[in-house]
């Protein structure tokens, strides 16, 4: 049998990962009704043949609810990641094509929002936006796009340098067709990998923000707050609550940082030879 | 940095979620290891702790959740049966006129600091409550005078009867010791002495040993203030003598221990706006085409099955709820219905909302929908609005639950009905909640009946207190209006949610009067009689 190599493992898992979360989605969005669904006849069950994850004191399934809650944060966590990371990419080519000043002011906006803690400034802008989804999604793509911002800046000061640019800017190409048409396909690997990096702490901070109280509603089958709510219940012995929304949490958000450093490895030059 | 990212955010609900049992891993309350006889260690909610301490004129003992002061004597109390007694007072009259109650003090009475309590430090009581008080409406007081030593004489702006109430809740606070720090170094005249207060922890209260009634038997009280799982977990280690719970709990069982369940008016209900939709001037929408129709809002209250719902939630501890005020003197039973599903599908099929298809009823092409509103950190509140949605359901009224905080909740209640918690021990509340304000609306829900207002007005204005009880009741219902089923109904109540305590079984607690709202001191209001076995 042909040895596994680092490529095809990264293949595998770029496809597992992609072919999970896009059925945990879809599934999610499928079953979000009875989610909702309360049913006082079958109120803290212990997981078992009808209800895998058992049912919480208000009858609802948490098999369904865990599902929903995150198909739900991977939705919130595409939309927040992708405003974010577009308005890196934005931001990163105009530091490093614009100008002195326009740089310095771009740069300090980076420091800035670095330098607040992250789930602090998510609080207060979810919470100015009347918390819910909006709030949650505003918040996190206010707040995620630093650093890539700064790589791309990095990059694109790079590219600057290099001779094919420097030859357009000498042929009195526009600064703006120069950053479409010869950094941008230069920069998409860098974009597409940060993009994917950028789901599973959008994730996570969705389910922290949630947790502590700040976004969503309480009935919605989020998973922070499915662990809120369980912490209630631990001191009575029921483990279900928390146990597997929080191992699907997990795996959900690992899956992402596989799928994400899989591609990182298949678009990086060198690993054609691994 | 992305693990360092990870592992930070992964801590933060951790670290958020166990803040408050740090508390319980201290040795809690006194340093003895053996408890002694006469001490008791009580649990209560975080939110309980007194926020702006214990000054009466800043909500201690007074406000939403009253309860009796302990550190300071009041002028009258509550009786069991919630009518009214003396504590201070040794004699009341009110004028023919309602505009003066002349009210004589005990001559015995010492505040802690050895001084004599006199009539200027209830002067000065009522006129710093009045001034100061955030929580208590005065406005009906215009000034109390002292007569002499041992009486005072308080002058209304206009009639209120039920003024022995409202002196219930205002504890009496030493003119000559009164200051910025009051509130934190309490004086009084009451059965206990606060001791101790360490912020977010527990508070002391030891027994005044000059005080002017029976002896206190429990000479310590510690009230510790931790989380209902926290508290739970406290009970079962023993560190505690009673500890508040909650329904959730109820299934379960602790060696040593009992459970404790108390009746209260702490009711739950929810309003139905009863004003056609359309909005205020700021463009917050008021009033509701649905249950602006008072059939509509009739089928609702015969319709949902509280003894299901108490079954379900509340896991039995609970009774239904038909008003604001169920058991108290001023509570008209005529407010009681019984279970009726046909009864109330045949007044929504009068008032043309027709069972359409998928069992939602439908009126000239528009669904019946409501949002049912509740309060986003309380979890049994949450659950009563999710079984108030399925009973809904089956009535074919098509209910979505949705949790708010204070901040938005008043205004969204004037268009949807929110899941609200109310009872007090006075009559107050009626007129709180039902009568109309200077808007033309009652304040809480769009309502106005004229007929129930002069009922109400007619029983402030009363010069006796058990004539004014019957005019409550009339405000009730009369025979032919009232906010009743057979009337108005602008309000469904649905459950008095019995308070629930674990306690040492060889604890033995003295009887309680029906609890208000609030799940906090209401419990310790005669921790002075408490015994062990």
């Amino acid at each position: 049998m042909k040895r596994v190599n680092g490529r095809m493992a990264a293949v595998l898992w770029l496809g597992i990962a992609v072919v999970f979360l896009t059925a945990v989605t879809l599934f999610g969005w499928r079953v979000a009704e009875s989610a909702l669904m309360t049913d006082f006849s079958r109120k803290n069950l212990p997981p078992n043949g009808a209800y895998f994850f058992g049912t919480d004191w208000m009858g609802r399934d948490m098999f369904v609810r865990t599902v929903t809650g995150l198909s739900m944060s991977i939705r919130i966590g595409l939309l927040s990641a992708g405003v974010s990371s577009v308005l890196a990419l934005f931001l990163g080519i105009l530091a490093a094509i614009m100008g002195k000043t326009v740089d310095s002011v771009i740069t300090w906006m980076i420091d800035l929002v670095m330098g607040i803690p992250h789930i602090l400034l998510l609080i207060l802008i979810s919470y100015a936006c009347g918390k819910g989804f909006r709030g949650v999604v505003v918040g996190v793509a206010l707040t995620h796009w630093t650093s890539l911002a700064r790589l791309i800046r990095g990059e694109v000061l790079q590219l600057k340098e290099a001779l094919y640019v420097r030859t357009a800017q000498k042929l009195g190409v526009s600064r703006w067709e120069i950053a479409w048409k010869h950094m941008l396909p230069h920069l998409f690997p860098q974009f597409l990998v940060g993009l994917i990096l950028m789901f599973p702490h959008a994730i996570l901070h969705e389910a922290s923000i949630t947790f502590l109280g700040f976004g969503l509603s309480p009935e919605q089958p989020a998973i922070g707050i499915i662990l809120s709510e369980s912490m209630k219940y631990l001191a009575m012995g029921r483990w279900w609550l928390a146990l597997f929304p929080g191992l699907f949490l997990v795996f959900t958000v690992s899956l992402f940082d596989m799928g994400g450093e899989s591609l990182r490895k298949l678009l990086a030059p060198g690993s054609t030879h691994r | 940095m992305r693990n360092i990212l990870l592992a930070a955010v992964l801590t933060i609900p951790l670290s958020a979620g166990c803040g408050n049992r740090e508390v319980q891993t201290e040795e809690p309350g006194t340093k003895e290891s053996v408890q002694p006889e006469d001490s008791v260690i009580v649990a209560m909610g975080t939110t309980s702790e007194p926020e702006s301490g214990f000054d009466p004129a800043y909500g201690w003992g007074a406000g939403e959740h009253v309860h009796e002061p302990l550190i300071q004597s009041t002028l009258t109390v509550t009786t069991t049966d919630l009518t009214i007694a003396y504590d201070l007072a040794t004699d009341m009259q009110v004028s023919d006129d309602g505009m003066t109650w002349t009210v004589t003090i005990r001559d015995d009475v010492k505040f802690t600091d050895g001084e004599a309590l006199t009539s200027e430090d209830v002067v000065f009581t009522y006129h710093t409550v009045k001034e100061n008080s955030t929580v208590n409406d005065f406005t009906m007081l215009k000034e109390a005078v002292a007569i002499d030593e041992k009486t005072v004489e308080f002058r209304m702006e206009k009639p209120y009867s039920i003024w022995p109430y409202s002196m219930a809740v205002v504890g009496i606070v030493p003119e000559h010791a009164y200051g910025p720090d009051y509130a934190e170094k309490p004086i009084g005249s009451g059965r206990y002495i606060m001791k101790q207060w360490d912020k977010g922890q527990q508070i002391i209260f030891e027994a005044n040993p000059d005080y002017y009634g029976d002896e206190p038997k429990m000479k310590r009280v510690t009230v510790l203030f931790m989380d209902e799982d926290a508290a739970y977990a406290a009970a079962m280690a023993g560190q505690v003598d009673l500890a508040y719970t909650s329904a959730s709990y109820s299934d379960q069982t602790i060696d040593g221990y009992q459970l404790l369940a108390y009746e209260t008016v702490d009711n739950r209900g929810i309003n139905l706006p009863a004003a056609p939709a359309s909005s205020d001037s700021d463009g917050n929408p008021i009033g509701n085409d649905l249950t602006n129709d008072v059939l509509v809002r009739r089928a609702i209250n015969i319709g949902i099955d509280r003894e299901e719902m108490i079954a379900n939630v509340l896991n039995g501890y609970g009774t239904a709820a038909y008003s604001v005020c169920d058991k108290m003197p001023w509570y008209n039973d005529a407010a009681q219905v019984s279970y009726d599903p046909e009864g109330a599908a045949a007044l929504l099929d009068e008032a043309g909302w027709k069972m359409g298809p998928a069992g939602i009823r439908e009126r000239d092409g528009v669904r019946a929908e409501l949002t049912i509103l509740y309060s986003s950190g309380d979890s049994v509140r949450q659950a009563l609005a999710a079984d108030t949605q399925n009973q809904l359901k089956e009535l074919g009224i098509d209910a979505v639950i949705e949790g708010v905080g204070w901040d938005t909740a008043y205004t969204r209640a004037l268009s949807q009905p929110l899941m609200w918690g109310w009872g007090a021990h006075t009559p107050m509340e009626l007129y709180n909640i039902y009568h109309t304000l200077d808007g033309g609306t009652a304040e809480y829900s769009p309502y106005s009946n004229p007929e129930v207002d002069k009922y109400m007005d007619a029983a402030l204005a009363a010069t006796d207190l058990h004539t004014s009880y019957d005019l409550w009741k009339k405000a009730q219902w009369d025979g032919e209006t009232g906010f009743i089923q057979d009337g108005d109904i602008p309000w469904i109540w649905l459950c008095n949610i019995d308070h629930l305590y674990w306690a040492n079984e060889n604890l033995k607690v003295a009887d309680q009067k029906l609890h208000p709202h609030g799940h906090g001191w209401s419990i310790v209001n005669n921790v002075d009689q408490w015994e062990w076995n």
